[in-house]
């Protein structure tokens, strides 16, 4: 368990895990030479970059459940360690999406652009990928700490809740990615949801046991000084 | 004096495959797959892998090319792409299942074909007699355009429906023909989940039906159709939309009332009974006024402007006279 959580902590092995996803599309094209991926190789990178994004962001977004639900663990601490480098190369895969998408759709030419951009905001599938990707580079670049501080701490806890939205709105489009419907869509996004309930859940009877706890001991103290009632009872957060 | 009956399943001798084509036939992976690699490296789009002069016999039967479906502009696809970049739901999603999933253990030989419905002649009958009372096949190069904005160059075999729907003899009474996909779960591993509403319906409306394009394929560059292509008959009606063409058909039938399609019943707003490729009229998700090249342009792709009907607007345009497209998509 030691020895996971060490493995995890390491810088090196998280970028091994981030960057070794987008390179995957080698293995079709160029060992097993696959006919139907070198069909059109573009469309199968471009599926590609989009589902590493979307794991991408589950994954960031599960960190936190995981702490509240496995405080003392030492490899949800080490995962918590990474919670920035995985949240900002979500965002770096689905800008990579986008980018062969405007490639896939119209080649090198920049003056195919406007009409793709056009169709994108006319197709409510386009558009909402096009939202959650804006959400996605606003909460990258804001993750820097000059941002924390210009921000501070409560404004850019706030803006970066914005990922929760993200979530869903990624779900809708890779649902609609596809003719029909995709199921690595439900084992991509139900662990997340339940992750999210149970933390939820857990929070709650955390914060309610903390109320009960806390009145009590404080009665105490105060029984303990004399002249002082049951006025002063702090308020507890 | 010695006299030699040959069997009825020997081939005689002219319809051997010649031995340099026999090395180019599909199911030896090596050679044309690296010919194909080494193709897709030079960025020849060009020459096809397999020269359209190659006539293996499809089911024995002559096999001409017809020279009014040959268009010189049009360059082929690669054999190796129309056959392992398939969609066909029964046997997987992803464009890569169907080659693995429809050879392993489904069998397209022998098949039997029922016609009938409202005609005259109805018939249920193996699908090379059907052939040879079609009487033979021939070969048309036709523009293939999926509805997910992608095309290819199919060099098609088989008959025109024109002529099978003159066997059948329909009566006035029919309006519309229906085709029927084979189901057979225990064989064919998509139809074991209800990802779509299975047996795959299609139709068309007698007129169309009956136009020169309307074609029956039973092969693909002079060879019998691979099962991943919809063996051993397929529909192919090339100013359509890729999913018109119903595979693998067990019954043609002719009915009164339109068909309900598969695509059209999964989601109606997106897949219409007509799906004539319209760039104009855009699917819901993406727009249809350009496609992707399959095989072309090496890495990045190639793009080009989808055509009115398909490039077809000189044969079928006169049958949607006064209809309005976007509402009849």
């Amino acid at each position: 368990m030691t020895l996971l959580a060490k493995l995890i902590r390491s810088k090196i092995v998280a970028w091994i895990a981030i960057v070794l996803p987008g390179l995957w599309p080698a293995w079709p094209f160029f060992v097993r030479q696959d006919p139907s991926a070198l069909a059109d190789p573009l469309k199968f990178i471009l599926h590609h970059l989009g589902f590493v994004a979307c794991i991408l962001l589950v994954t960031v977004l599960s960190f936190t459940p995981l702490r509240v639900l496995f405080p003392k663990s030492p490899v949800v601490q080490a995962l918590n360690r990474h919670r920035r480098l995985v949240g900002v190369s979500a965002a770096v895969y689905a800008l990579l999406h986008f980018a062969t998408h405007l490639i896939y759709e119209g080649g090198t030419d920049p003056k195919a652009i406007p009409s793709i951009l056009h169709t994108a905001v006319t197709k409510p599938f386009q558009l909402v990928g096009l939202i959650a990707l804006a959400i996605l580079l606003v909460l990258a670049v804001t993750s820097l700490h000059v941002f924390v501080r210009w921000l501070g701490g409560k404004n850019w806890k706030n803006l970066h809740r914005l990922a929760y939205v993200a979530a869903p709105l990624v779900a809708y489009h890779q649902a609609l990615a596809r003719k029909v419907f995709p199921p690595q869509v439900l084992w991509i996004f139900v662990p997340l949801a339940v992750l999210e309930v149970l933390r939820i859940i857990t929070e709650r009877s955390r914060a309610a046991a903390r109320r009960k706890a806390v009145p009590a001991a404080a009665n105490a103290v105060a029984a303990a000084i004399p002249g002082r009632g049951d006025a002063s009872v702090p308020q507890h957060q | 004096m010695h006299i030699r009956s040959p069997k009825d399943w020997q081939l005689p001798e002219n319809a051997a495959t010649p031995e340099h084509d026999y090395r180019l036939r599909p199911r030896t992976e090596d050679s044309p797959r690296r010919d194909f690699l080494k193709r897709l490296a030079l960025g020849a789009a060009g020459a096809a892998l397999v020269p359209p002069s190659l006539r293996a016999a499809t089911f024995g039967f002559p096999d001409h090319a017809n020279p009014e479906y040959h268009d010189p502009a049009l360059k082929p696809t690669a054999y190796e792409l129309i056959t392992s970049y398939n969609n066909f739901y029964e046997f997987g999603t992803g464009k890569a299942d169907p080659k693995p999933n429809a050879n392993d253990g489904w069998k397209t030989e022998p098949w039997t074909v029922e016609i009938g419905g409202l005609c005259r002649n109805p018939m249920k009958l193996e699908v090379n007699d059907l052939i040879r009372k079609i009487g033979g096949i021939e070969q048309r190069v036709y523009r293939f355009r999926c509805v997910e904005a992608w095309s290819m160059v199919i060099p098609w075999d088989g008959f025109p429906l024109a002529k099978l729907v003159t066997l059948a003899d329909p009566t006035a009474d029919a309006k519309f023909i229906q085709f029927t996909t084979v189901f057979d779960p225990n064989d064919i591993p998509g139809q074991r989940s209800d990802i779509l509403d299975w047996p795959y319906l299609e139709g068309l409306r007698m007129d169309e039906a009956r136009n020169e394009l309307a074609f029956i394929a039973t092969g693909i560059y002079g060879r019998a159709i691979p099962n991943q292509n919809g063996a051993p008959l397929r529909l192919v009606t090339p100013w359509k939309y890729g999913f018109k063409g119903a595979k693998s058909l067990v019954k043609i039938e002719f009915v009164s009332r339109q068909p309900r399609n598969t695509w059209y019943v999964m989601a109606p707003d997106e897949y219409g009974f007509y799906a004539n490729v319209n760039p104009h009229v855009d699917h819901p998700r993406w727009s249809q006024a350009s496609e992707r090249v399959i095989g072309a342009g090496g890495f990045f792709g190639s793009h080009q402007p989808t055509l009115m009907f398909n490039g077809y607007e000189k044969q079928v345009a006169a049958m949607y006279k006064g209809m309005d497209l976007r509402k009849y998509f």
